[in-house]
């Protein structure tokens, strides 16, 4: 099955990376099994937010730029409402990186 | 990317129509004068019309120039005969052009004599109905084009080669989307001008430069004028259809309106039920105003008698 590569810029992704980095620098890990590591996190994160994650968001802001390519969508909004259940939050400039995960079955 | 709407640093939102553009005939006195100087207190910018007070036009929109003097309304006398259609015409040219901004409001107070023994109701005030709603041109940048580099680095562009092999890319001001082909043609779309249509297309080729294409700018072309209008009464499509069955096509089960094709100029009316006509296929603005110049006189004649 197929990954994404998105979640390792995220900060629980930045920091396994550098843990890695570290382990290969100083010899206690070979890069390729740092490599496998990081394929297995690219699937565990698909997985644990298909499955785990159930809390729902409503994202509305003022789209400031759109792009579609390599059937990826990214979005730059300003001054976007994220609401959650019983509280919202504004934020001046969000950008969203949107996958299509109907690509991975493929 | 900011797109600065300049002139107006203070937005008063106490003024209902402030911003928008009015345009007021007959407005150098009497009712047209009072009507001109509330949508002005209101907020809007106005074009005072006239068609021979001069004098008085211009006294109307000093009032208003000086009442509202360092805030937003801003009025500008033009002199326009209302009952010569290519007048009319110049005359929303002319609001659009100076307000930089398509106008919001028309009243019509000036009193035209029709000199041609023509009755009111056969007059076709509905020249104030028409409007262009798209213009569709086309330019060629005369150079190769990688279509990915353009989509990764443009704002506002989309790229899905599977469906279609051009990136379609989309600006704010003027408010239009252009197709833009490996081969260094492009189309744009959505232009409520011809002037606009070519400053859009302008816009895109300069962006399409500023990634580092050597983009020209050849063979401009107006391809498309679509417009649409309003005759207010409606129309008896199967009495229009049968007499003129050589260029009508009427099939009310594909399609409720009836497609009439004219052969002089070469046009396309698709005309409803409600008095509602779009017209299509013009190369130049002046043959929708000829086509529909052509139709309506056959337009009254199957006017539907309500009961």
């Amino acid at each position: 099955m197929a990954t994404f590569e998105l979640y390792r810029r995220s900060t629980i992704g930045m920091c396994l990376t550098e843990t890695l980095d570290e382990m290969v620098s100083n010899g206690t890990l070979s890069p390729e099994l740092a490599i496998q590591v990081l394929v297995q996190f690219d699937k565990s994160m698909t997985e644990a937010l298909e499955s785990q994650v159930k809390s729902k968001v409503a994202i509305k802001g003022h789209l400031h730029t759109y792009r579609f390519c390599d059937n990826v969508w990214t979005f730059i909004l300003q001054d976007a409402v994220f609401k959650y259940e019983d509280a919202s939050e504004t934020v001046g400039r969000v950008k969203i990186v949107a996958c299509d995960s109907k690509l991975l079955s493929q | 990317m900011a797109t600065s709407t300049s002139g107006n640093p203070i937005p008063n939102s106490s003024l209902p129509l402030h911003d928008r553009v009015a345009i007021v005939t007959g407005a150098s006195r009497g009712i047209g004068r009072a009507i001109a100087l509330h949508l002005a207190s209101l907020g809007a910018k106005l074009v005072i019309n006239y068609t021979s007070n001069k004098v008085q036009a211009d006294l109307v929109t000093a009032e208003i120039n000086s009442s509202f003097l360092g805030n937003t309304p801003l009025a500008l006398t033009v002199q326009a005969d209302v009952s010569d259609p290519s007048q009319v015409k110049s005359l929303f040219d002319i609001a659009e052009q100076f307000f930089n901004s398509q106008p919001y409001i028309s009243v019509n107070s000036a009193g035209v004599s029709n000199d041609k023994g023509i009755s009111v109701a056969d007059t076709p005030v509905e020249e104030f109905d028409r409007i262009l709603r798209n213009i569709v041109s086309t330019v060629n940048l005369d150079c190769k084009l990688d279509l990915k580099q353009i989509a990764l680095q443009a704002r506002n562009a989309e790229y899905n080669p599977k469906r279609f092999a051009a990136v379609i890319m989309r600006i704010r001001e003027p408010k239009t989307t252009a197709l833009i082909f490996a081969s260094g043609k492009m189309v744009c779309t959505g232009a409520k001008s011809e002037q606009q249509s070519k400053l859009a297309a302008r816009k895109y080729a300069r962006i399409i430069q500023k990634l580092g294409f050597p983009a020209k700018f050849k063979d401009f072309k107006i391809q498309n004028i679509v417009g649409s209008c309003d005759v207010k009464f409606p129309i008896r499509l199967e009495g229009l259809a049968y007499s003129h069955g050589a260029f009508s096509s009427y099939e009310p089960e594909l399609f409720p309106g009836l497609i009439y094709r004219m052969k002089q100029p070469k046009i396309v009316l698709l005309i409803f039920v409600s008095g509602k006509i779009v017209i299509t296929g013009a190369k130049v603005r002046d043959e929708t105003y000829t086509a529909f110049e052509n139709i309506y006189p056959v337009l009254t004649e199957f006017r539907k008698n309500q009961q």
